[in-house]
């Protein structure tokens, strides 16, 4: 079973107290004081691939769509098992939206064989969670998004378990090829050995510009894409917490009215 | 904005409060809001979508009695081409998200997802998406086109009144068959071991809930709200709770909607540990605990007092 | 992962253990799990059992305090077998998921903590006289916060406290900055053997930028990883707590005020067992007016580790039984200790938790001898 699996390199901004500062363009982020990492959700479909292949034997590419920076985490990915890996490096590349980004994906992989694409259920910069679904329409095949289980059934079918609100699993026979975006918490990412990752550097990166993947300027970018962020903002929020006053029965009322607002009740 | 389209999510028999979500955003946009609803059986759902949309476009067949995104998007194809509407926006949910990317190609449709608002400049749509986790906004202008898709985030506008009376309509399923993928069964999540990492809500307590005697208050709030119950360390080292509900560095990490610190002082290597809560509401009887820094709200008082009345309230809440 | 012939062997010189069970006898994590370090001694010299022995978990409950190493007849390191077993789990991915972000965090923002590097100097705002190195530039003494000083916030005013102290003694220091990482120590107890490697190369070329005549650290771990195990670092190292030694013997600094209190001081593992630094800090203590310093029972060589190093923040152990910290808490308590003096960052929180558990907050303080230092200024 041959797996294609996408991987992003985002900011780490699991430490709740990372600041994200709004750049002088307006459209972009100052990333001087970031460190990077896989996208959280992408870590789950790396597993999960390497899963499959240590289960049904075949290939796992990992194919990423970054500067050079990212070869950090495409490393990361061949060290836990990935076979070989494609960089999409392009400045053109900038600004691309999701339909864009599955342009430039499509294009990598057309010459790769492969049984499922995977790619993350969603990113933690921007959250689009839209990449996987939209390749699976440009090239013509099944898809299912927030997948935690996945199970080979033969014959060209999968049998695939999509997470719902609450944890309700729906469970779907897919056909195969087909793309899948792979929520959180279905397995347990190993760890990456920084001896494993230095030796994984000897596997070949196929590096891709935009002549190499066959497209053309007016395909990707902000030219390629249907929706643009044209400027950041910083929504209205306190810094310390709102601390409701009153005797117990008042502080209770005012909270279970918050949580009822908030849907959560 | 002639015409928006609003899709309508159900599963197991419940009609989900989303809908009544989008349909008021929409009732806001101008132009006629057309709930879309494709089910088997479903003439009371089309009801009570009638009291929040000007027209309830119904398509009843057993194809629909499950979802599938792939008969969900070859029926909105159809009905987008005969209708024609202008907007077409899906909850951005499990459900929601497996259609909306792949129809708006489809169509040709510009569109985005994850929205936090909405509204029409010159008729058309500028949207608002939450980046990094919420920490800053993003305005989304769109390619000029005569369709536009938008995934809404759910919980994100607030349900109106409605107080609509739309017509219900019913047409013929357009999809003749769907191919690729097909609908098995759902599977409930295992109760008996929680994995508190897969938690959409939990209730966490530390040493101020001061003896085990007061764990059933705890439970009785946990379950009253669909929440889990997690702790600290030390309420773990106590015997209180098992190894597995705890939150911290050295336990578990947790990603909750809502994370409910009662008693917790809010030491780093907890803290550490419920980094990713969407919502932290803290109760602590120390002003100054660390806690309070990372919570939205709070209340300085003891949870002793706290939670009894809280489940009082939530009880009368729920009628 | 191919093992080669021999390599336990070899690597832990295996066969001169003459089976005596004195570092199991001595082991004081031997008293809450069923971790017997004389058994893996024994067993991996069988290099075929090494994988199924490497899933044992009690591999884990080891604190590295040395202890066994220490009362080892033969010389030898018998906590070393367990880290080399760490090494193997850590080689092949499969760790507990807690090591497993505190690793990634340690090579993504140089700490295990998960905090970013960005804020690895938040603890010096508001501090007055705490100069940041620029490259190049000339000092006595180059001060390596730890990580756990730096973002705890429990701690950071610690490290305030010290810049006060130091500036007092007109001591000449400086920081290194956002740039200062994690020394490596907990990233080689944890098993990754490549990261420790990789902390070594960083560190010696970055502290190589400065000026400086010897680097002084806060945390014992720190100390005792540049000193020993940094294969190409050249400057002298020393605890904090041997500069304050020297800076009262020289009569640069003179703590004028009393701080009254029934003190106990609590060995920390590696600076202690691991580096054989008993002295120092009591002279520092015995410096202070009015307190009164007495001793455990279980002191100087014989220290009760508190089990935060080795791991252990990050790695729990499967057992039941009390913490080691609420055993070394409750001593105290039986001597009328009102303060347990502490030189290491893990111990005062492993301590600190430890009176909480026990009730003792009334009765009973932890406090580093930099909090005392600052007091007695």
């Amino acid at each position: 079973m041959n797996v294609v699996v996408c991987v992003k390199q985002v900011p780490d901004t699991s430490d709740p107290d990372t600041e994200v500062h709004i750049d002088s363009s307006g459209k972009g982020v100052d990333q001087s004081k970031f460190s990077f990492v896989i996208n959280d959700a992408d870590n789950f479909a790396v597993e999960e691939a390497i899963l499959l292949k240590e289960k049904h034997g075949g290939e796992v590419t990992v194919v990423n769509v970054g500067s050079e920076a990212a070869n950090q985490v495409i490393r990361m990915a061949l060290a836990k098992g990935g076979d070989s890996a494609i960089r999409l490096d392009d400045e053109k590349f900038a600004g691309s939206d999701p339909v864009a980004l599955a342009r430039i994906l499509q294009a990598a992989i057309k010459d790769v064989s492969c049984d499922i694409v995977m790619t993350g259920c969603l990113a933690s910069d921007d959250g689009y969670g839209a990449v996987g679904v939209a390749l699976a329409q440009l090239m013509g095949v099944p898809h299912a998004a927030y997948v935690k289980t996945v199970e080979d059934l033969g014959d060209n079918k999968l049998k695939i378990g999509r997470e719902l609100e609450g944890g309700l699993l729906e469970m779907v026979e897919i056909d195969t090829p087909c793309v899948l975006t792979i929520q959180t918490g279905g397995n347990e990412p190993r760890y990456a050995s920084f001896k494993g990752i230095r030796e994984a550097s000897k596997k070949e990166i196929k590096v891709m510009d935009l002549a190499a993947a066959g497209l053309s300027e007016d395909q990707v970018g902000e030219a390629g894409s249907v929706a643009v962020m044209v400027q950041y903002s910083v929504p209205e929020v306190g810094d310390l917490a709102e601390i409701l006053e009153g005797d117990p029965g008042e502080t209770a009322g005012k909270l279970a009215g918050i949580l009822k607002e908030k849907g959560l009740v | 904005m002639h015409e928006i389209f609003v899709l309508a999510e159900h599963r197991q028999g419940e009609l989900r409060d989303v809908n009544f979500e989008l349909l008021t955003l929409a009732g806001r946009l101008g132009g006629k809001v057309t709930s879309v609803l494709l089910g088997s059986g479903v003439d009371d759902f089309a009801g009570k979508l009638a009291g929040f949309a000007d027209k309830v476009l119904v398509v009843d067949d057993p194809m629909f009695a499950e979802f599938n995104a792939a008969a969900y998007q070859a029926a909105l194809k159809a009905l987008v081409e005969q209708e024609k509407p202008h907007l077409v926006m899906i909850p951005n949910t499990g459900q929601g998200v497996d259609v909306l990317a792949s129809l708006a190609i489809e169509m040709n449709a510009p569109f985005t997802t994850d929205i936090i608002g909405l509204a029409i400049e010159g008729d058309k749509p500028v949207a608002t998406r939450a980046y990094y986790g919420g920490k800053i906004n993003g305005r989304i202008e769109f390619k000029d086109a005569e369709l536009y898709m938008m995934g809404v985030r759910e919980g994100a506008i607030p349900a109106g009144e409605g107080g609509k009376s739309g017509e219900i309509v019913k047409v013929d399923n357009p999809v003749s068959e769907v191919a690729g993928r097909k609908f098995v069964e759902y599977v409930q999540p295992e109760i008996g071991e929680v994995d508190i990492t897969q938690s959409a809500m939990l209730v966490s307590v530390g040493r101020g809930l001061r003896e085990d005697k007061n764990l059933p208050m705890i439970e009785e709030l946990a379950a009253l709200i669909g929440a889990d119950v997690s702790g600290s360390r030390a309420v773990v080292d106590a015997g209180w709770l098992p190894t597995d509900r705890q939150v911290g560095i050295s336990g578990k990490t947790v990603k909750p909607k809502l994370y409910l610190a009662l008693g917790i002082s809010g030491a780093f290597q907890h803290v550490t540990g419920m980094k990713g809560a969407d919502l932290v509401v803290a109760i602590n009887k120390d002003p100054d605990a660390p806690i309070f820094q990372y919570a939205a709200y709070g209340i300085v008082d003891d949870l002793l007092k706290v939670v009894p009345a809280l489940i009082d309230k939530i009880k009368e809440m729920k009628g | 992962m191919s093992i080669e012939e021999g390599t336990f062997v070899q690597k832990y010189d295996l066969l001169g253990c003459i089976q005596c069970g004195r570092c199991t006898g001595g082991c004081p994590v031997t008293v809450r799990t069923d971790l017997n370090v004389r058994r893996f001694v024994y067993d991996t010299v069988d290099d075929d059992r090494l994988e199924e022995i490497s899933e044992k978990p009690e591999i884990w409950d080891c604190t590295t305090c040395n202890t066994c190493a220490i009362r080892c007849p033969k010389g030898l390191e018998p906590f070393e077998v367990l880290m080399g077993l760490r090494a193997m789990r850590a080689e092949e991915g499969n760790i507990e998921p807690t090591a497993i972000s505190a690793l990634e965090s340690m090579f993504n923002n140089g700490n295990p903590w998960g905090k970013a590097a960005a804020k690895r100097t938040d603890w010096m705002e508001g501090v007055e006289g705490a100069r940041i190195l620029e490259e190049g530039e000339k000092a006595d003494i180059l001060m390596h916060v730890c990580c756990t000083s730096a973002y705890d916030p429990k701690l950071m005013p610690l490290v305030k406290t010290l810049v006060k102290v130091l500036n007092a003694a007109g001591a000449d220091f400086g920081f290194i900055g956002e740039e200062e990482k994690h020394c490596g120590s907990e990233a080689r107890r944890l098993g990754e053997e490549g990261l420790m490697e990789y902390f070594d190369e960083e560190n010696t070329e970055l502290f190589g930028r400065y000026d400086v005549n010897r680097l002084v650290t806060v945390s014992p771990h720190c100390f005792n990883s540049f000193k020993n195990e940094y294969t190409n670092l050249s400057l002298p190292v020393m605890h904090y707590t041997q500069l304050i030694a020297e800076l009262l013997e020289d009569g640069k600094l003179e703590l004028p005020n009393e701080v009254v209190t029934k003190a106990v001081f609590h060995d920390p593992c590696y600076l202690g067992k691991k580096n054989l630094v008993f002295d120092e800090p009591r002279y520092v203590l015995g410096k202070i007016k009015g307190l009164e310093l007495t001793e455990f029972f279980r002191n100087k060589e014989r220290s009760l580790c508190c089990e935060g190093g080795g791991g252990k923040m990050w790695v729990e152990s499967e057992s039941k039984a009390p913490r080691l910290a609420e055993t070394r808490v409750a001593d105290a308590h039986d001597l009328g200790a009102q303060t347990i003096a502490v030189a290491c960052p893990f111990c005062w929180l492993t301590i600190e938790d430890a009176i909480k558990a026990k009730g003792y907050e009334e009765e009973m303080v932890v406090k580093d001898i930099i909090e005392l230092l600052g007091e007695a200024l």
